[in-house]
């Protein structure tokens, strides 16, 4: 693991001061290029930035994600003056609830909160109570260079238009685990999934929603066969799951701690990349491997976003600009650091597309995610959720 | 209970409460321990280096001096008030004990999320003092009902001897009632400063991102067992030392 | 005359009681106002009961309420009488086992629950020791394995309450009764139990409100369905993120006051045979 980030903070380095170097003039613009006036706005920015602290709050139970944040993205931010604070919390809600209580204290100033990574049902309500600063990633200068604007995946999130109001970060897709020895030909699709829980009783099963990982597999579902028949199927499917499908595990945590302890056959996750975090943490087997539903998976990309009430707005914009330079983006690539697919256009990196290439393989990481299953708008979240509860759960 | 029996009956009763918590120092150390093994596959230090990575040792800091100062407050409040309640000066206690009593009967949460408002509105939200504020809330009471039962008639004669045989107020507090009274004041230190060091609710509510050593250690326990271990024993540090402490107060003789 | 009214023993009474009461009212006072300013102004919206109404109509209130309940009863009961066993069997004992016992008092109970976790579940330690355990104890229906662990864990600490009562001049009344004559029963009713009274009572009150309110057990170990009070306010604010904190508050005052009425309740009750 050490030598790994070692690797990548170097690597990031020295490919920043090269490019800082590179500059001449100007010694704050990042680098060189087609740069348009809009270096100019920015450089205002990044000068505010400097000397600033900003609080960027982000959930904390993932070691890969906090060792990123402190150890790669944290050294770059403070070249360009700018120290990340990383507070750490269990849910991204919290870090709504925290904008909304300012909000409703009058406070429209000087926030606690700078920056929050966050997608979906979060964003879309704090976008529906005005509570983000608006207008302000398409104008990021790493943004109008590398990020493709028209691309839907990165313009709607959940179906929201994102009208620049959160920058692009991650991307991820739902994948599921299996034990290659226990299970050396997995389900293939859903259907396959509902007869090998009906030939295995109890060896099958998914968390509960409102956990974010099971409300996945439950879209997932729904996307597939449409919401009727998707609630159909998992009724069907209940009483062979385990614990009679009466008990459900309350977040992926359990179900991976259930699967590691070959209680059930399959995990499942939305970081694409948890079965060799999984395989590092000891919790799975070194014989699991990663595996897709029907030959698709449910895709959402992942943003950052800064309140508009924050007190340190200029050091969250260069932050979130830092987040998408290629030599960061390339950074997290890397299966043993993030291990996830990037934001960027691939046909926007022109010479920097060389980074993107040395990534290593793993048996742990999918190298294809076959079909793109694009997320469920951010409200029918919601009621999707609360109809899991009423038709599935409480039904006998 | 004959004397032989009786102490296997305690040390049993010792032991059932203390060793599924030795689980934990294992937990810690053990990088891999999956089902259906009784020793763990690997040990390791992982856990030890991914804890004290971030934040760890500044939540650390922020707990322990929120701790100290709510406890200690909180005792300096509670003394006069718990005289009177516990040498029964009063003739209608019901009231004050509802009082003090309903605090406790709500989630720290609750209190928390009632008070931030009111700390965003003065400026207050994420400072040690509307931690410790919101801590006090139902730390006092906590401290204030231990208290009172250490003063009682007891008290009174010896302090009434103390003061007809001519020794100042000043001298018969020191000399007198805080030795005399020093294990009901030590049960309530440590049980007012684990209740304030082991908060979650409104440390999380009205903290604004201040790191706390709860709220630190939350988000891995359902997501990595071996660090939420290792977290959960350097939480437990000083509150063992406490303890320790406490105890071996308690058993001097009155 | 001003020096002498504040000589007189209830001004001063009142004197040495008000910073208490003060701060209470001030941070207590504070927090409920708070609470019920959040549940009737959601973010955005006016002065509206809407939330209360919508909480009071949902099905799922009443399960949780219900179990909620029943929880904190069982655990309460259960843990006051493993207490005052405790208490009895280890009264006589040095530090060393006080000490040991009192290592669950401080570690928190989400915690706790966590080892039980660890111990109990199924793959767990437990498990892996006995063989496959009779009943399921983790995220079962009746809540059993949230039962178990507020028992473990408050247990010791009513144990410590029981024990700082028999402390002073009990062990003197007790050898007394027993020089007397009296055998253990009668020991017991007219020495023991006057002595731990007045702590069992208020510390199951205090144990009882706790587990009334509390969620972190819950989240580790209960059922999915029904949730407690607790849980049901905190998924709340983690599904409507907007109003989710009105509901949340309007549950949490309720369960509060919930929790009030029933402690009055019991003071009631635990005096009535005694008048004391």
């Amino acid at each position: 693991m050490r030598p790994s980030w070692c690797l990548a903070l170097v690597a990031v380095a020295a490919l920043m001061t090269g490019g800082l170097t590179a500059c001449g003039g100007s010694s704050t613009a990042p680098r060189s290029g087609n740069a348009p006036a809009s270096a100019d706005g920015f450089t205002a920015t990044l000068r505010a930035a400097r000397g600033q602290t900003v609080r960027w709050w982000l959930y904390g139970g993932d070691e890969k994600i906090n060792a990123y944040v402190d150890n790669v993205v944290a050294p770059a931010a403070r070249r360009l003056g700018v120290t990340i604070k990383r507070v750490p919390i269990t849910d991204t809600a919290d870090a709504v609830q925290r904008v909304v209580a300012e909000r409703r204290a009058g406070k429209t100033s000087g926030g606690a909160v700078d920056l929050i990574w966050i997608n979906g049902e979060n964003f879309a309500a704090g976008k529906r109570a005005r509570l983000w600063l608006m207008q302000w990633a398409a104008a990021l200068p790493n943004a109008r260079r590398y990020v493709d604007a028209s691309d839907p995946s990165i313009a709607r999130d959940f179906q929201v238009p994102v009208e620049g109001q959160e920058s692009p970060w991650q991307r991820a897709s739902f994948v599921y685990a299996h034990d290659s020895v226990k299970v050396p030909a997995p389900p293939r699709d859903l259907d396959a999934l509902f007869a090998y829980a009906k030939a295995h009783p109890g060896r099958v099963t998914y968390p509960a929603p409102p956990d974010f990982t099971g409300s996945a597999f439950v879209r997932q579902v729904v996307s597939v066969k449409g919401e009727n028949a998707a609630f159909a199927y998992l009724r069907r499917i209940k009483p062979y799951l385990y614990r009679g499908g009466v008990t459900y595990p309350k977040s992926e945590a359990e179900l991976s701690a259930l699967f590691g302890d070959g209680r059930v056959d399959f995990a499942m996750s939305y970081d694409s990349s948890f079965v060799g975090s999984a395989v590092r943490k000891g919790q799975f087997p070194a014989s699991a491997r990663p595996f897709l539903l029907g030959g698709e998976a449910l895709q959402n990309t992942s943003y950052v976003t800064i309140p508009a009430n924050a007190a340190r707005a200029a050091g969250a914009k260069v932050v979130a600009n830092l987040l998408l330079s290629p030599e960061l983006q390339a950074a997290k690539l890397d299966p043993a650091v993030l291990g996830n697919p990037t934001v960027l256009d691939p046909k926007r990196l022109g010479s920097k597309r060389a980074l993107f290439a040395a990534k290593r393989d793993s048996r742990y990481v999918l190298r294809d995610y076959g079909r793109t299953v694009a997320e469920l708008p951010a409200d029918k979240v919601a009621s999707l959720e609360q109809r899991w509860t009423r038709d599935v759960l409480r039904s006998p | 209970m004959t004397e032989p029996r009786g102490r296997l009956g305690a040390a049993l009763i010792a032991a059932l409460f203390s060793v599924p918590l030795l689980a934990l120092v294992t937990r810690a150390f053990a990088d891999s321990w999956r089902a259906p093994a009784l020793v763990p596959q690997e040990l390791g230090l992982r856990g030890v280096r991914i804890a004290f990575s971030g934040e760890t040792g500044t939540a650390f800091l922020n707990s322990l001096q929120v701790a100290t100062l709510t406890v200690a407050i909180a005792l300096i409040l509670a003394w006069p008030a718990a005289r009177v309640l516990g040498e029964r000066r009063l003739r209608h206690p019901a009231t004050v004990f509802i009082l003090l009593a309903a605090p406790l009967l709500v989630p720290s949460y609750a209190v928390g999320s009632g008070l931030t408002e009111w700390f965003i509105r003065l400026g207050l939200d994420g400072s040690t003092t509307a931690l410790v504020a919101a801590h006090l809330t139902f730390v006092l009471p906590y401290v204030t009902i231990v208290l009172l039962s250490g003063f009682g008639p007891g008290l009174t004669t010896l302090e009434e001897m103390a003061r007809v045989s001519g020794l100042s107020p000043l001298r018969r507090l020191a000399l007198v009632s805080l030795p005399a009274s020093a294990p009901t004041v030590a049960a309530a230190a440590l049980l007012g400063f684990l209740v304030s060091w082991s908060d979650y609710g409104s440390s999380l509510a009205v903290g604004g991102g201040r790191p706390m050593l709860p709220v630190v250690l939350l988000p891995f326990v359902g997501a990595d067992p071996q660090v939420a271990a290792t977290l959960a024993l350097l939480f437990l540090a000083p509150a063992l030392l406490f303890l320790v402490l406490t105890v071996r107060a308690g058993r001097r003789p009155l | 005359m001003s020096g002498a009214l504040l000589r007189h023993p209830r001004v001063r009474n009142y004197a040495r009681l008000a910073p208490v009461i003060l701060t209470i009212t001030l941070l207590f006072g504070g927090a409920l106002a708070g609470a019920v300013r959040t549940s009737v102004l959601p973010l955005g919206q006016d002065a509206t009961l809407a939330t209360w109404s919508s909480l009071l109509h949902a099905p799922e209130l009443v399960d949780a309420a219900l179990f909620t309940l029943r929880t904190a009863l069982i655990s309460t009961l259960l843990a006051a009488a493993v207490a005052v066993a405790i208490a009895l069997a280890v009264w006589r004992r040095g530090t060393w086992v006080r000490a040991l016992l009192a290592l669950a008092v401080p570690i928190p109970h989400l915690l706790v629950a966590t080892v039980a976790v660890l111990w109990l579940a199924p793959g767990g330690l437990a498990e892996r020791v006995l063989g496959a355990l009779p009943i399921t104890l983790v995220r079962d229906r009746a809540g059993l394995g949230v039962v178990l662990v507020y028992v473990y864990k408050e247990a010791p600490f009513l144990a410590l309450l029981l024990l700082a009562a028999m402390g002073q001049g009990y062990r003197e009344r007790e050898e007394a009764c027993a020089a007397l004559g009296a055998s253990a029963s009668q020991r017991l009713r007219w020495v023991t139990w006057p002595t731990i009274r007045g702590p069992l009572v208020v510390g199951s009150i205090i144990v009882f409100a706790y587990v009334l309110g509390a969620f972190e057990v819950p989240l580790a170990l209960g059922p999915s369905y029904p949730p407690t009070l607790a849980e049901y306010a905190f998924n709340a604010t983690r599904g409507d993120l907007i109003s989710g904190q009105s509901t949340a508050a309007a549950t949490l005052l309720l369960t509060s006051v919930a929790a009030m009425l029933l402690a009055v309740l019991a003071v009631r009750l635990a005096k009535d045979p005694q008048g004391d």
